[in-house]
């Protein structure tokens, strides 16, 4: 586990079972009480946990906690949701310890998986082990693969740890490896190597990911391998010598999470939290919509703290509305009990759907509709004429037949159309907004314009605007 | 002098304005990017937590200027918490020369020795152990990368490596991308796109109604003790007529509309106010128009405006050799046609061979290829460089071309000309025209859509007669005017003054 810095106040209970958090009543409302009601108690605790109050949003203290127990860097204590693969990953470890033998896996996922995570808690937990079963602890070794210049830099840190003191590195690192495990020798130390982002070591000849992998079928081997990446078939498609072989890794998949997945975990982070911070609903609203979008961990945790900002800046908001009021209302009248009343009705408990639904929106809508919204005319214009060119079967065109198509449009909506030179300059800008593609040529009007943005989205960013009506059908 | 003095102020005063990037972009309400952007980071700088955050928006909206407002704010108010990095994708998009200039300005921030040989290894090192100690000392590292689009080619390393080190809880920073590419982050690679935290704020160009408010704000003297008070009353009140003023607002929109950026508002906002008539001190609707069309200048038009007239008969030949579509165009065929033209002048061909050459220096007019340096100048091909509307615009504004305004006159407008499918109808106005038909007549029924049957029926000419003179009969007489293929709203369609 990282070492965590002593300016984090925040402890959980390590030793504390997950619990789930006890249903509420259905017929719960966010400015009822809810700690009388008894109806919807989980039937199988043993004792019904109190339920929280709900927390004071203008406490910066409070905001501030709850914002940590969300961050993506926070590592939870125990990892929910993943017990399986990590007995998996574990059970391979132990055993390869226990019997002195080498041997390797692969772990693949899509990213925000927790795999990663899991590994952590994976090396802890066989540390552990191992210092009380009484065997020698492996050296453990975790290379990110993205932070190497040259792929085969990998075999020199797997060297390093094997290196007894004062030795100098050799040119051939991989051949020294390779020597070494042809002999029997008395070190009982297994080495656990760790390799994440494991694609960024194939290369054209798949030399290095293949001799990584080779190095575990030596018959003096002592390294345990386990490599993280994405792909699925990475183990088939790269290394297909080692099935013949009959060691081929194996692979642990860490599936995208679902929906209630995604809610357990949310709420076993926020179960550290002495109040409620979050409307059910509105978890259960981001946990639904990141399970269809991506499955992805990360995402979620980002929109849950883009939430509570949601909550923060409508507070502000209404401070701000509310001083500006009394400063107007204060030289007018004097002794105002309407507004002291009115603050009091509006209370910012939780963080409702809304704020959920108000940051899930930000996060999925591109900005595509609203830049082309605002696009200045003529290259609205443009955009228009360039549609009817990426209808046909060619999805291209050339920059002088578009100057045409819009030249076109122009006339027949009686407007003076810009001459070439602004006409490609304003092509350029929409090429450097990422709406069209402008190729390369010597002939500025031989230039190739390919499409970037799908038909659909233009007619409905152009469609209340009059002028388009003729040109969009 | 005193009198004078005030109004040279107002003058700088407007000027230093527009410069001032504070004056324009620092916007209060919470609506604004300004704020926005300034809660963001501040709250990461006080909660110490990492987040990441794009600025996107065309150019000249503002993105990096209202950047280094909040930069500057925040180095004011935390000025030990903050360590400032800025990259740019146009220098830096490589990673090795990435992670060296990060080194490199984390040595100078923080009074270390940077070695020109480390390895990328050990910068990278450097980087992440540096991160570490800054997170222990509350320092948060602020990370600026310009055209962030650039960063996004190749193995993303250095993206991947920042946003992972930012995954770590020992670590404060915040990744501050600026693109004009508004998909930027669809660019990112699925692992560094899950790390970045989707947080974007779009510069967006301002509408029309908050163009003009831009513009009062900007232009409207202060009512304070700087300025005599009539005086800057008068001047508002002057400024608020023009702006409310249909003819301004109509002039703003075409100007705006074909580039609305803040940036492009300015540069007209600049000029305006350098056009200031000092004598009245006051800003002026004249002074508005001379702005806008100083700024709007064709540098082709000046140059044709120059031109002789010999010149501007031999541009105008070369016109009509392209509507004859003529493949072949130089300095011969340019001869050959310039003698057709009614009166020709009686130039030796050493003088129009001057003028020739001296077109092609003032790069009106150029040659198509490189090849064939070895001939001379009278073999090579040319072709034009400035459009059908500058050069019609250049004609009309040279006085000494009078037999070309009794062309000019018999324009005919582009739908009609167009509505003529193929050359085979053009041939036959210009034969028609050559038959003792009338010709008033048949300009006048040029303004409805003709086909080869109704030009037959109106012109009483025989089926066979019309063949043959498509057949034979190349095209333009002088009174067939190249500039009949350009509808200009200020040419007038044609009547029957002729």
């Amino acid at each position: 586990m990282p070492v965590i810095a002593a300016k984090r106040t925040l402890r959980s209970h390590p030793t504390s079972p997950p619990r789930k958090s006890p249903r509420r009543c259905p017929v719960a409302s966010p400015h009822s009480t809810p700690t009388r009601s008894r109806f919807g108690v989980d039937e199988n605790q043993a004792d019904p946990a109190p339920l929280k109050p709900n927390w004071n949003p203008r406490d910066g203290e409070q905001m501030k906690r709850a914002k940590l127990a969300l961050h993506l860097s926070t590592a939870p204590a125990s990892v929910v949701c993943r017990e399986e693969e990590q007995n998996v990953i574990l059970e391979f470890c132990k055993g390869c310890v226990e019997h002195q033998k080498s041997g390797s896996l692969y772990i693949c996922g899509c990213p925000g998986t927790g795999k990663s995570l899991s590994m952590e808690k994976v090396k802890q937990h066989l540390l552990n082990w191992a210092k009380e079963a009484g065997l020698p602890l492996p050296d453990v070794l975790s290379v990110n693969c993205t932070t190497l210049t040259n792929t085969s830099d990998i075999f020199t840190k797997i060297l390093g740890l094997n290196q007894i003191q004062g030795k100098k590195v050799s040119a051939m690192p991989l051949q020294q490896l390779q020597n070494m495990y042809s002999q029997k020798s008395p070190v009982k130390k297994m080495t656990l190597i760790v390799a994440d982002e494991l694609d960024y070591l194939i290369t054209k000849d798949r030399a290095v990911l293949h001799d990584l992998f080779m190095l575990t079928t030596f018959p003096f081997s002592r390294c345990i391998l386990i490599g993280v990446a994405n792909a699925i078939d990475l183990a088939d498609r790269f290394l297909p010598r080692l099935t013949s072989l009959n060691c081929k890794p194996i692979v642990v998949n860490f599936r995208a999470y679902s929906k209630d997945q995604i809610l357990n975990i949310l709420e076993e982070r926020l179960n550290e939290l002495p109040y409620t911070v979050f409307q059910q609903q509105a978890l259960e609203l981001c946990a639904r919509k990141i399970a269809a979008a991506s499955g992805d961990m990360r995402n979620a945790l980002c929109i849950c703290g883009s939430a509570i900002e949601m909550l923060e800046a409508e507070i502000r908001e209404s401070a701000c509305n509310l001083n500006t009021s009394l400063e107007e209302r204060s030289p007018s009248k004097q002794n105002l009990p309407t507004t002291p009343d009115f603050i009091k009705k509006r209370e910012f408990d939780i963080v409702k759907t809304d704020h959920m639904a108000r940051a899930l929106a930000k996060t999925y809508r591109s900005p595509v509709v609203d830049t082309i919204q605002s696009l200045p005319h003529h290259q609205q214009i443009v955009l228009c004429s360039s549609m009817k060119h990426f209808r046909g079967a060619k999805k291209d065109t050339i920059l002088g037949e578009l100057y045409k198509s819009y030249v076109g449009i122009c006339k027949s909506s009686l407007i003076p159309p810009a001459g070439i030179l602004e006409f490609s300059n304003m092509c350029r800008v929409l090429n450097d907004q990422g709406l069209i593609k402008l190729g390369q040529c010597r002939e500025d009007k031989l230039r190739r314009v390919s499409p970037k943005v799908d038909e659909g989205d233009i007619t409905f960013a152009l469609q209340g605007i009059r002028f388009f009506q003729n040109c969009l059908e | 002098m005193e009198q004078e003095n005030h109004k040279i102020k107002a003058v700088n005063l407007l000027r230093s304005r527009i410069c001032d990037p504070k004056f324009i972009f620092k916007n209060d309400s919470a609506d604004s990017n300004y704020s926005k952007l300034k809660f963001m980071v501040s709250s990461s700088v006080t909660e110490a937590c990492n987040n990441s955050v794009l600025l996107l928006g065309p150019r000249g909206s503002g993105k990096n200027e209202v950047l280094e407002l909040v930069i500057q704010d925040l180095l004011q108010e935390y000025p030990d918490s903050i360590s400032l990095i800025r990259l740019n994708g146009l220098l830096h998009s490589d990673d090795i020369s990435a992670f060296k200039e990060i080194a490199r300005q984390l040595c100078m921030e923080h009074q270390l020795l940077f070695s020109k040989a480390a390895s990328f290894d050990d910068n990278s090192q450097f980087m992440v152990a540096m991160l570490k100690e800054c997170g222990l000392a509350h320092k948060t590292v602020i990370f600026v990368l310009d055209e962030f689009d650039l960063f996004a080619q190749g193995k993303q390393r250095l993206l991947y490596s920042l946003l992972d080190a930012m995954q770590s809880i020992t670590s404060q920073a915040v990744v501050l991308g600026i693109s004009c590419r508004l998909d930027a982050d669809q660019l990112l690679e699925k692992r560094v796109r899950s790390r970045f935290s989707h947080r974007k704020l779009l510069f967006l160009p301002p509408s029309i109604e908050d163009s003009q408010k831009l513009l009062m704000h900007v232009l409207t003297l202060p009512i304070d003790s700087s300025f005599p008070y009539d005086y800057a009353v008068e001047f508002n009140r002057k400024i608020q007529n023009i702006i409310e003023d249909k003819r301004f607002k109509a002039t703003l929109n075409k100007y705006l509309n074909v580039d609305s950026s803040v940036k492009h508002l300015l540069r007209f906002l600049f000029c305006a106010a350098s056009h200031m008539d000092l004598q009245t001190g006051f800003l002026s609707q004249e002074n508005i128009e001379l702005s806008f069309s100083s700024i709007q200048r064709q540098p082709k038009l000046e140059c044709l405006r120059n031109c002789s007239s010999l010149e501007l008969k031999i541009l105008f030949c070369m016109k009509r050799l392209e509507v004859k579509e003529q493949s072949l165009c130089n300095f011969n065929a340019i001869m050959k046609e310039y003698k057709t033209l009614p009166q020709p002048d009686d130039y030796s061909k050493n003088v129009c061979l001057r003028a020739f050459e001296h077109l092609i220096h003032r790069e009106l007019i150029c040659f198509t290829d490189n090849r064939g340096q070895n001939l001379s100048v009278e073999f090579r091909p040319v072709k034009l460089l400035i459009s059908s509307a500058e050069l019609h615009q250049g004609l009309r504004a040279n006085n000494s071309c009078p037999r070309y305004r009794k062309v000019q006159a018999c324009r005919i407008s582009l739908p009609t000309f167009t509505s003529l499918a193929d050359k085979c109808h053009q041939r036959l106005f210009a034969s028609s025209l050559t038959t003792p038909s009338n010709p008033h007549n048949f300009i006048s029924s040029m303004n409805k859509r003709l086909r080869f049957q109704d030009v037959i029926d109106n012109h009483k000419i025989q089926r066979e007669e019309a063949n043959k003179c498509v057949r034979t009969c190349p095209l333009p007489l002088p009174t067939i005017p190249f500039t009949s293929y350009i509808a200009h709203p200020s040419i007038p369609t044609v009547s029957s003054r002729s």
